[in-house]
């Protein structure tokens, strides 16, 4: 026989439980995480470990920023991933718009290779990459992330457009047709006004792939002035002794625009992610 | 394709009815038009890609069957040989790289999707807050690998790691994590684990949602258990989801590099070398970019058997439907 139960009783069930031991799952490392930023740096390395940190201490974040520049390692980030965003949305939503509405040939053929390349390992393009940057003078440069990033963005976002123009209904781009309007205008003016969703998540899937790629940062840009977040972080301290508080100090910066990003735009990740494609 | 619409709508009661002829040469004309139209939008494109993927991967080939010397600020690439590939065959560690990739690689996503799939089942049936549930599952998608690898390093740590302690504290001693082979290989599989997880389960998830909901009201009359309406008709339902997701997890996780660069640099020993760590200390530690070529040529070789094998996915996934 069921029973109805009342009051926060009726909140007990197998469904809610689950639910509990997915958040903990997923948050426990990321409390530990934001917690240990906040300790002081002597009760970092204490035993037993400080679950609930006491007094809390913003000095680690001090000191990401003053003793071990980290403001420098943002501010490279933020050039570079806001650049090759903009460069792949702008080609990559013109490639999209070709294969996706227009009558070309051979179209099956570039969408399966671009798919293809969005696979391959990034191992597999830094040799050949770094002495090619190296002969041409451009390593440690925001031009040697900037290209190869969008490069490596592209075929992804042309996916993720070419999949969302063409659910776009053509009835529109018709009358300007008819009306004389350039091509260029059709698309400027007609098309992409109704793509803005597709374009929120081509965007987002490049700006967080560029925030965290690390391969091509770690071998490309080795000088400091030129180090991504990644790569300011990996690199911190020495091998034997790795100032962690000001690593997670740093890392809880870099997490929240990305955080916030996809909080916001998170219904325009999750259907890029069922538009076809899933990138990882 | 748009116009060839147009030119039907045309047809019906316009005067371009009575001139089939000349109404097909305007629309081949509108369709080469269109055409050209499309090679000129997509062509910057192209070009950005096969300049700086495919060009370099063929480049990585001519580098894996080269001598190649680092100069001042160059290189120079010296004769035909097999060396370096003879070289990766007989070194055992190249071998054990290629093992732990792959067995790396299947292990965890194998877990991967069991988990990601239990939490998307457990979240459809969540009825208030999935919008925001949603947005939580992201989260370790979106945190940089090189800082979810300086955290669970932290967590492993072995003299004042909390897991070590909190190991300790039910009773079974202080294990070196991180130090001893086989338990630094779970631990870097947990750190993957915990971070991809919640990436399947909105895949996953994002498949669910869109399943018919009559084919589960109708089993729930019939009487079917959960168990069994997830076996009988939730999976079958999901597969082509599943296994796109699961290709491309297999695919991408063959490159692994970040996770173990940074938690474990590949040790102890070699324990935790995958291909990529393997060719990118033998080409910028050892400076050989000969035999490191070879090493990341194999990963891309890897990659590809693995794509060709699954062309007809790749295919399904142009026309936007099922395998």
């Amino acid at each position: 026989m069921k029973v109805t139960r009342v009051g926060w009783k009726r909140y007990i069930n197998g469904v809610n439980f689950g639910v509990v031991v997915v958040i903990l799952f997923v948050m426990l490392p990321i409390y530990w995480l934001v917690i240990s930023s906040l300790k002081q740096p002597a009760s970092l390395g204490a035993t037993p470990p400080q679950f609930f940190p006491n007094p809390l201490s913003l000095a680690n974040y001090r000191d990401a920023f003053h003793t071990y520049g980290f403001g420098i390692y943002f501010r490279n980030s933020v050039v570079v991933t806001v650049v090759t965003t903009i460069l792949v949305l702008f080609f990559g939503s013109l490639a999209g718009y070709g294969l996706g509405r227009l009558p070309m040939r051979g179209k099956s053929a570039i969408l399966i290779t671009l798919l293809i390349i969005s696979l391959f390992p990034g191992i597999a393009v830094v040799p050949p990459l770094y002495l090619l940057e190296r002969t041409v003078g451009i390593l440690n440069s925001y031009q040697a992330l900037i290209v190869p990033y969008t490069a490596f963005n592209l075929p992804f976002a042309i996916w993720i457009l070419r999949n969302y123009f063409q659910g776009i209904p053509k009835e529109m781009e018709e009358t300007g047709r008819i009306d004389g309007a350039s091509p260029w205008k059709i698309y400027w003016s007609i098309v992409m006004p109704q793509a803005l969703p597709g374009l929120f998540t081509a965007g987002v899937f490049t700006f967080t792939a560029a925030w965290t790629e690390f391969l091509m940062a770690l071998t490309f840009n080795n000088s400091n002035n030129y180090r991504t977040i990644p790569v300011g972080i990996a690199l911190f301290g020495t091998p034997f002794n790795i100032p962690y508080g000001t690593i997670f100090a740093a890392s809880v910066v870099a997490v929240i625009p990305i955080g916030i990003l996809v909080f916001v735009f998170r219904k325009s990740v999750v259907s890029g992610l069922t538009s076809g494609s899933v990138k990882g | 394709m748009a116009v060839v619409e147009v030119a039907k709508e045309a047809e019906v009661g316009s005067p371009t009815k009575q001139r089939p002829k000349a109404n097909k040469q305007f629309r081949d004309r509108n369709q080469i038009m269109l055409a050209r139209l499309g090679w000129r939008f997509t062509t910057p494109a192209l070009v950005i890609v096969g300049a700086i993927t495919i060009f370099p991967v063929v480049f990585s080939i001519v580098l894996s069957l080269s001598n190649v010397n680092i100069t001042g600020n160059g290189f120079q690439l010296q004769g035909f040989t097999f060396s370096n590939y003879s070289l990766l065959i007989h070194s055992s560690e190249w071998r054990y790289s290629l093992g732990f990739t792959v067995f790396y690689t299947f292990v965890t996503v194998f877990i991967e999707v069991v988990l990601g799939t239990a939490f998307a089942v457990l979240m459809e049936k969540l009825s208030k807050g999935r919008g925001p549930m949603m947005a939580l599952l992201l989260l370790p998608w979106s945190i940089i690998t090189v800082i979810s690898a300086e955290l669970w390093q932290y967590v492993y740590q072995g003299t004042y790691g909390v897991l070590q302690y909190l190991i300790n504290s039910i009773g079974f001693g202080k294990p070196v994590i991180l130090g001893t082979p086989t338990p630094a290989i779970i631990a870097m599989m947990a750190a993957d684990i915990w971070k991809t997880t919640p990436f399947v389960a909105v895949i996953v998830l994002a498949g669910l949602v869109m399943l018919p909901s009559d084919v589960f009201e109708a089993a729930s009359v019939d009487g079917c258990s959960p168990w069994q309406s997830f076996w009988k008709i939730t999976f079958p339902l999901l597969r082509p989801t599943l296994s796109i997701a699961v290709l491309f997890r297999i695919l991408q996780a063959f490159g692994v590099f970040d996770l173990p660069f940074v938690l474990t640099s590949g040790g102890p020993g070699t324990s935790t070398t995958s291909l990529a760590i393997l060719g990118y200390k033998v080409m910028f530690n050892n400076l050989e970019f000969g035999p490191g070529s070879a090493v990341a040529v194999s990963a891309t070789l890897l990659v590809l058997i693995g794509c060709l094998l699954f062309l007809r996915a790749f295919r399904s996934q142009v026309n936007g439907g099922d395998l």
